[in-house]
């Protein structure tokens, strides 16, 4: 009980303390709220940003692998039918996909354009709903569900409904020479808002029947194999047995695969930023030690006193020690208060991504503020003041009071 | 008859051969040249000498805020020269209060804050140490109206009564004080001397050091120091005491 006292007293003189070198106090705090400020605001918008991604790859089928031939290959019903025939493999179908764009009211919109039996991708993408018509039947290859922008238009007027043409104009390569071709398929299905734009983006997609890679798009090679394991625990089996059957013949991901790159590379970027915040920590603690050294030179008679009056040495250095841990709470919490500000200014504006200089994505996120997050810049800033308080603190402890009596 | 009086009193402070050395570089100035002395509970006595004599340097062997060379010191029947810094540091707390010639009061915090402030290394509750801050400054002949004050907005010899409250507050068995009156008027000088006399008729032990002859022969006994020795003790000469001009 009586060291609890003891601590709030000391606590109480540490604050008045601080409060009669109010500039010089300020100063430090400033200094000290620049390390958690920037830990709290770049790793909650990474790590928002992070979920966001990792959501996004998630939501495409955690139990989906996709084959891409390398240029030299081309892939068979043979190879098809061996794919089917592996363990674990549910389906296994291939497709046709262009990248192509289209009227969208007044915009030209880039699009993706998909050949496949449409129910598998229904089947490996949850969530993903028909808003209005159906989905075409292998057999209707003049037919398309579209995704819900290519539809509507950004101000959510509607452009196309059921029934309607819409002429698909892409670039097709043949004997190393291009041409722009033109292909026109009639809606019979419009797809929900599915929202992420992340990798596949439903919402700017023309599905199609498998057919209409050769019969509409004149694609006379598959470009890749469409594959459905039975559960997501077996996915890096199949892929092992895939790269054994292909070798470098053909590449193959998976959305598990995607998603564990992507949380390796938002790892390393967490690192980095809190690598950076590190040395804004490392700053903070050279601050407060030079404020709390003058501190304690200045203060060398007050300490004296003290000394006399029957403080011990460590009594003397815990009550220096909380005046710069007291500075440090103060910077934390300014700047961590300041960190999910600017958090949420940061996250607001968006992240752009390029994929050609027309397709444009602007993705955005919140940020991701967490107990654990506040708690680690706490923890640091509290180090802070440990830190550099500990050595002046010290220092103050072991002053022999009669020589700071006679200290001018 | 006093030898047998002092034989019943209790010894508070005992010196026994105390000798100071200070080396600074290749320069060392021998401060206290084997004291010894003794003052009894109840005691008023002055150390006198002229400057550099040693005063100070004695005063902070009583008082434990310097450690002797060699010798023996006893504060209340403990030996203390071998003890470490933790229990030196509560002896100073539960047993010595000092005043000094400036005061030495932290002009940031209130004079209620300052005269707690020995309480606090011991976890003793606010409210009681407000009582007991109240108590001490009524004892320094302060007024109440002072505690809320910061010690800058109040004179020299107000801030020494309250210096005096700081050092009695925790009722210690022994009273220093190092020219307490060095920096006062002679006006502010009577009231601090009144002050000690007047603590001295309740029981306290005091031992101050002055220059000041007119202080000095305020006490009962004045111990007269000169190069680290102490060279005589005299009887105080009661009618040149600053207080009977």
């Amino acid at each position: 009980m009586a060291s609890i006292q003891f601590i709030l007293d000391i606590f109480k003189l540490s604050i008045k303390a601080l409060t009669e070198r109010r500039t010089r106090a300020m100063l430090t705090i400033i200094g000290i709220a620049i390390g958690p400020l920037a830990l709290v605001m770049i790793s909650s918008v990474i790590d928002g940003y992070g979920d966001y991604v990792i959501s996004q790859i998630e939501g495409l089928g955690q139990n989906a692998i996709i084959l891409f031939p390398e240029s030299n290959y081309r892939f068979t019903q043979k190879d098809l039918d061996a794919i089917r025939a592996l363990p674990h493999v549910k389906r296994a179908e291939p497709f046709y996909s262009i990248q192509a764009q289209v009227r969208v009211g007044t915009q030209t919109r880039i699009i993706f354009v998909y050949a496949i039996p449409i129910d598998v991708v229904f089947e490996a993408i949850k969530g993903l709903e028909i808003f209005k018509g159906y989905t075409p039947s292998d057999t209707e290859y003049l037919k398309a569900l579209v995704g819900y922008k290519i539809a509507y238009d950004d101000n959510n007027n509607q452009v196309y409904d059921l029934g309607d043409v819409i002429t698909i104009t892409y670039i097709r390569s043949s004997s190393g020479r291009q041409e722009i071709k033109r292909a026109s398929v009639s809606i019979a299905g419009i797809l929900k808002e599915f929202g992420g734009a992340f990798i596949l983006s439903p919402d700017t997609t023309i599905f199609l029947p498998l057919q209409a890679g050769q019969r509409i798009l004149g694609l006379s090679d598959w470009s890749g194999i469409f594959v459905l394991v039975d559960s997501s625990t077996y996915v890096t089996d199949v892929m092992e047995k895939l790269r054994q059957m292909f070798g470098n013949s053909a590449t193959i991901v998976s959305f598990q695969s995607i998603a564990n790159i992507a949380n390796s590379i938002i790892g390393a970027m967490n690192f980095i930023s809190f690598s950076a915040s590190l040395s804004a920590f490392a700053v903070a603690v050279a601050g407060v030690a030079a404020t709390m050294i003058t501190s304690v030179i200045e203060r060398t008679r007050e300490i004296g006193v003290l000394k006399a009056l029957g403080f011990t040495d460590f009594q003397v250095l815990l009550m220096i020690l909380m005046e710069s841990v007291a500075m440090s709470l103060i910077g934390g919490a300014i700047g961590i208060a300041l960190g999910i500000v600017g958090a949420h200014m940061l996250a607001s504006r968006g992240f752009e991504i390029r994929a050609t200089a027309q397709a444009i994505m602007v993705i955005k996120a919140s940020p991701k503020i967490t107990v654990t997050g506040i708690s680690r810049a706490v923890l640091l800033t509290i180090f802070v003041g440990v830190l550099g308080g500990i050595f002046p603190a010290y220092r103050a402890s072991k002053i022999l009071p009669a020589i700071a009596l006679r200290y001018e | 008859m006093v030898q047998v009086l002092r034989i019943m009193l209790r010894e508070v402070v005992v010196l026994e051969d105390v000798v100071k050395i200070y080396k600074v570089g290749s320069i060392v100035t021998q401060a206290l040249r084997g004291v010894s002395l003794k003052i009894y509970e109840g005691e008023f006595i002055a150390i006198m000498g002229p400057s550099g004599s040693g005063k100070t340097t004695l005063l902070n062997m009583i008082g434990l805020l310097d450690r002797p060379t060699t010798g023996r010191i006893y504060i209340d029947g403990v030996e203390v020269s071998k003890l470490g810094s933790r229990e030196i540091a509560k002896i100073r707390n539960l047993k010595i209060g000092f005043v000094f010639q400036f005061f030495n009061l932290i002009n940031r915090l209130t004079v209620l804050e300052n005269i707690e402030m020995p309480l606090i290394p011991r976890g003793i509750p606010r409210l009681e140490r407000v009582e007991r801050a109240k108590e001490a400054l009524l004892l320094a002949g302060g007024e109440l109206s002072w505690l809320p004050k910061k010690p800058l907005q109040l004179s020299g010899g107000q801030q020494q009564r309250v210096a005096i409250a700081r050092a009695i507050v925790g009722k210690p068995a022994l009273l220093l004080a190092d020219e307490p009156t060095g920096n006062l008027d002679r006006a502010s000088a009577k009231i601090v001397i009144q002050t000690f006399l007047e603590l001295n008729k309740k029981g306290v032990t005091i031992a101050m050091v002055t220059h000041d002859p007119e202080l000095a022969n305020c006490t009962q006994k004045i111990y007269v120091i000169r190069d680290g020795m102490i060279v005589g003790v005299k009887e105080p000469e009661k009618s040149k005491c600053i207080l009977y001009e």
